[in-house]
């Protein structure tokens, strides 16, 4: 059993034999960190587009994953989420904003930009090929730009990893979920065939189904009005 | 406000040497560099175009590799606030020699916009009152806008 003080969650005095109470700590502290993840806006071209202001406003609402509260200072933020091109002059700032937020922090890199350089890779004077050159990065998004939905699978992931992840033992330990798993009887094939025959019924329009369904409201309204 | 047709006529009656530049969605003009100085001062000052406003100001680098030193374009963009109508004006010097007159005592803002593209491509303005880097460091080497720029943190692209 671990005495916890008032320096939760830094300091575990340890007492011999005890074990309980502290995973279930770890799974407590770990849900609420989870939970609301402050993040330090750091968008710096198009993709904070998407991923600050699309993503916080109403029709797709940060809120619900609990990750609206942006900081613009990062010691009150804990997630660091890399939106943009970073050059050669932006990459020292970029470090010194990481190295002043509060433990635990965790670092999002957001579109083709700041996991590589995206299209400024090649010939370029000035662009930082990835924020992983300077940054130890947790989740990667794809996408030029991401989509909201992909930036919140990547919060959602973020979140799993955390819960997963560090405990009050081995702080700084991260351990990387399993995401992309099909379900077991499942196979890729099916997927495929199964969203081709959706996709082929959106494009199709039936005229004879939908003239059968106009005369059958028809037929449903004339009756509704002999009722009256 | 007067239409493209009326102010390209404008602009070939005080420049005659003044060429239409074509597929363009405005009007826009190429001089040659000589007298291109007196053509931006009579933009402004001509009552009838009073082009009080240059809005951007930018170079091209038109070379290929192979095919001798190539020249610089020089784009401006000028906006007339009293009549609200648009021009392009461009001019070509060599790449070797890339010396152009600045239009910063036409224009003030032309300072800051000529400093930007001296440091992106290394054009000389002459008589311009503070020519130095803008963006970079002042000890960079070479102009990276240049298609022919390299340096030892570039990725160059696999063929
Ligand atoms: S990844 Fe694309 S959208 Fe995002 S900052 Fe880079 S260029 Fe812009």
């Amino acid at each position: 059993m671990g005495m916890i003080t008032e320096k939760l969650p830094g300091y575990i005095e340890p007492v011999p034999g005890g074990s309980v109470l502290l995973t279930s700590m770890d799974k407590l502290i770990n849900w609420s960190r989870s939970n609301s993840l402050w993040p330090l806006t750091f968008g710096t071209s198009c993709c904070a587009i998407e991923i600050m202001m699309a993503s916080g406003a109403a029709r797709h609402d940060l809120a619900r994953f609990g990750a609206e509260v942006t900081r613009p200072s990062p010691r009150q933020a804990d997630l660091l989420v890399v939106a943009g091109t970073i050059v050669k002059r932006m990459a020292p700032r970029l470090r010194t904003l990481y190295e002043q937020m509060g433990e635990p922090r965790y670092v999002m890199a957001t579109g083709s930009c700041a996991i590589s350089g995206g299209p400024f890779i090649y010939n370029s004077y000035s662009t930082i090929r990835g924020a992983d050159e300077i940054l130890p990065v947790d989740v990667y998004v794809p996408g030029c730009p991401p989509r909201p939905e992909a930036f919140f699978y990547g919060i959602l992931t973020l979140q799993k990893m955390i819960k997963l992840g560090e405990t009050i033992r081995k702080p700084g330990v991260r351990k990387k979920p399993v995401l992309a798993a099909l379900p077991p009887g499942v196979t890729l094939d099916q997927i495929q065939k199964e969203m081709a025959a959706l996709l082929e019924k959106d494009a199709v329009i039936n005229l004879d189904e939908a003239n059968r369904l106009r005369e059958e409201w028809a037929n449903i309204k004339m009756a509704g009005n002999e009722g009256a | 406000m007067m239409d493209t047709l009326r102010l390209l006529g404008a602009i070939t009656a005080l420049e005659p040497r003044a060429k239409q530049k074509e597929n363009t969605d405005r009007a826009a003009v190429e001089v040659p560099v000589d007298a291109f100085y007196s053509l931006m001062g009579r933009l402004k000052s001509d009552p009838q175009l009073a082009f009080d406003m240059l809005y951007t100001h930018t170079a091209v680098d038109w070379s290929a590799k192979g095919e001798g030193p190539g020249e610089f374009e020089l784009v401006y963009q000028l906006y007339s606030m009293t009549h609200g109508h648009y021009l392009l004006v461009s001019t070509r010097i060599p790449r070797d020699n890339p010396v152009a007159p600045t239009v910063s005592p036409i224009w003030k803002i032309a300072e800051w916009q000529e400093r930007e593209v001296y440091d992106m491509f290394g054009v000389l303005y002459e008589n311009h009152r503070d020519l130095r880097r803008l963006f970079l460091e002042d000890g960079w080497n070479g102009f990276p806008l240049r298609k022919d720029y390299k340096d030892e943190f570039m990725l160059e692209r696999p063929e």
